[in-house]
């Protein structure tokens, strides 16, 4: 039984991780209307600006998170005024290649700025393990679920009882109205870019500790994410966060009851199956397609 | 406007041919010391690159289908190929079938699965599949050598020719022409019209009586066999296969090809694989700060070409004339 409670808490951790990664991904897929391949890359570049910051600086590490923070909200912002704002003839498909585009640039800039060498950052809460009912996780693992479940509150809140839910949330639902409206798409998108960004790299400052910061820090992250996406649905926020605790518990269990292997990806091909039988996800309706 | 047609619009396998011949010219001009003896194994990999471009090209640029999973496929078949020459002693053209075919009811498979799933859900499925095949890869170590690589030697034919890198080059020509020739007649035919109407518009293709199921997977099954045929080439011309080479950075190569070169252009296509493979290696690494940032420009090409110029650089030629044609006739006018 502490073993089983040991691995929800640390399904919990990782699963706020692709949590984070997961909400970020569906912002920018219900205002930008593509799904964003380089929402995890970003991520990664950023973290290296925090992991600079607090090793060739020596900031404190609050005040590097902050400082790449601000980071990520404007290579958000830029992301979006350079390249996507020029986007509305595209097709879908289109997008999402820039997207992929994107992806092979930051991973080529990278490497310039920050070499290549992997560096190490270390956890907000250095030390210390609480334990519960026979299990234990450390301060900086509960300070992780904490802050991920706090985070979402937070963005849920914004969402459904603000004016800027509103306006992200209209936006979403139809952008050509939206705007006959009087709602400032445009910011909104912008923002939309800006919010993804800081989402990224929260979820890189939690996941940088656990390996080292290299190019390939989220990849995981970023192709778990994606498929809690299509496993929680693409039509609502709640969704794809669901998706990504789901698939963060139920990874740890197949690794460690099943195979330590395999687990990963048994878990990809059962949910490929699922989404033959529910196309729409665990939440999401279908569309009906107008000819 | 002229409408008479030119023998290789009449003929476009005269013209593949003829290209081939053209590309057969480039290890000799290597031997005369012209090209340098690198070239060869560069422009290897570029055409062998060239061919699972083609496939993909298939997919995204005639039927709309998104794939991240080419690179997956490709290096399916090229472990396969290498287990299967190197530790059961299997002839290569048996070798060759089987390392196609077994890739390809799995690319079946996941046509089967695009049937239901929308447009950008596509690229996260295929994703998906390309990360487990890259998992196996690692991780099924008693066939695929995990991470120290699975190394395979240049194919014997027919148990009699064995082939060198010189006679490998041609044998990759051999293959691309008959692909290029095979896609162009496929394309150009009722098939390629009848995914053209299902990338138009999939309600409007139903009505006119073309089959989703069967042409999903034909494009699929197409996609997949030739990034097997790539891989099993790749296998045997490059000689070594990791399983970090077969990353969803390729993919994303393959991808930069066909949107570079030009979506539903075949010439195009291998033009594209020479601008992502074969320039950086050739040019870009004699000067020293481009070097680190082909892979930069390439994604910067992507981003350019699908916002200013979707038909890709093959159409440069073309626009180009198109100008000047202008330019001109204004010219009379005014005089």
């Amino acid at each position: 039984m502490s073993t089983f409670i040991q691995i929800i808490l640390r399904s919990l951790e990782t699963g706020s991780i692709y949590a984070l990664a997961a909400l970020g991904i569906i912002i920018i897929y219900r205002t930008s209307y593509t799904t964003n391949f380089a929402q995890g890359v970003v991520a990664m570049f950023n973290t290296f600006v925090v992991t600079f910051l607090f090793n060739k600086f020596g900031l404190p590490l609050w005040l590097a998170v902050i400082g790449g923070i601000l980071s990520a909200i404007l290579t958000g912002f830029l992301i979006d005024v350079l390249i996507l704002r020029h986007t509305k003839n595209v097709s879908p498909v289109a997008k999402q290649i820039i997207t992929l585009g994107l992806i092979m640039i930051v991973l080529g800039l990278a490497p310039i700025f920050f070499g290549v060498d992997p560096l190490r950052l270390p956890r907000l809460i250095e030390s210390g393990d609480l334990g519960i009912l026979g299990a234990s996780i450390s301060y900086n693992g509960l300070f992780n679920i904490a802050l991920g479940l706090a985070i979402m509150t937070g963005m849920f809140y914004i969402l459904q009882r603000t004016k800027w839910g509103l306006a992200i949330r209209t936006t979403a639902s139809n952008e050509y109205v939206a705007r006959l409206m009087g709602v400032p798409t445009k910011n909104v998108t912008m923002a939309a870019w800006g919010v993804a960004g800081v989402l990224g790299v929260i979820a890189g400052v939690m996941t940088a500790p656990m390996t080292s910061v290299t190019l390939n820090l989220m990849d995981e992250v970023q192709i778990t994410a994606l498929v809690a996406c299509v496993l929680g649905g693409f039509q609502t926020f709640h969704g794809p966060v669901i998706g990504a605790y789901i698939m963060g518990i139920v990874r740890n269990l197949l690794l460690f009851y099943v195979s330590s292997v395999w687990g990963g990806q048994i878990l990809y091909i059962l949910i490929l199956i699922f989404i033959v039988f529910r196309p729409y996800g665990l939440i999401g309706k279908k569309i009906v397609k107008k000819v | 406007m002229k409408a008479k047609k030119n023998i290789f619009q009449k003929h476009p396998a005269i013209g593949f041919i003829l290209f081939g011949l053209l590309l057969a010219l480039i290890p000799t001009l290597a031997e005369m010391g012209i090209l340098k003896n690198g070239y060869v194994t560069t422009i290897g990999g570029t055409l062998i690159y060239a061919i699972a471009a083609l496939g993909l090209n298939i997919l995204l640029g005639w039927s709309g289908l998104i794939s991240l999973g080419t690179a997956g496929f490709m290096g399916l078949a090229a472990y396969m190929s290498a287990y299967l020459t190197v530790d059961l002693n299997l002839p290569f053209e048996v070798s060759f079938f089987l390392a196609v075919l077994i890739p390809t009811l799995i690319g079946i498979l996941v046509g089967l699965v695009s049937l239901k799933i929308e447009g950008l859900y596509l690229a996260i499925a295929t994703l998906a599949v390309a990360e487990v095949l890259r998992k196996t890869f690692e991780e099924l170590g008693k066939y695929t050598g995990g991470f120290s690589g699975k190394s395979a030697d240049y194919p014997t034919l027919f148990g009699l020719f064995e082939l060198d890198r010189t006679t490998t080059f041609y044998f990759i020509i051999f293959v691309l022409v008959i692909i290029m020739i095979l896609t162009s007649n496929m394309m150009n035919g009722r098939l390629g019209r009848a995914l053209n109407a299902m990338r138009g518009s999939e309600a409007a293709a139903q009505a006119m009586g073309v089959n989703l199921l069967t042409h999903r997977l034909i494009a699929f099954a197409l996609a997949t066999i030739f990034a097997s045929v790539a891989g099993v080439l790749y296998v045997h011309f490059v000689k070594f296969s990791y399983p970090s080479t077969w990353s969803l950075a390729m993919s994303l190569n393959f991808l930069a090809i066909i949107i570079i070169g030009g979506l539903r252009s075949i010439y195009g296509t291998v033009l594209g694989a020479f601008i992502v493979y074969a320039v950086p290696d050739m040019f870009l690494k004699q000067i020293p700060f481009f070097e680190d940032l082909s892979y930069v420009l390439n994604g910067v090409l992507i981003i350019l070409v699908i916002i200013f110029y979707p038909n890709g650089l093959i159409s440069i030629g073309y626009d180009i004339r198109k100008l000047f044609r202008k330019l001109t006739k204004g010219g009379a006018k005014n005089e």
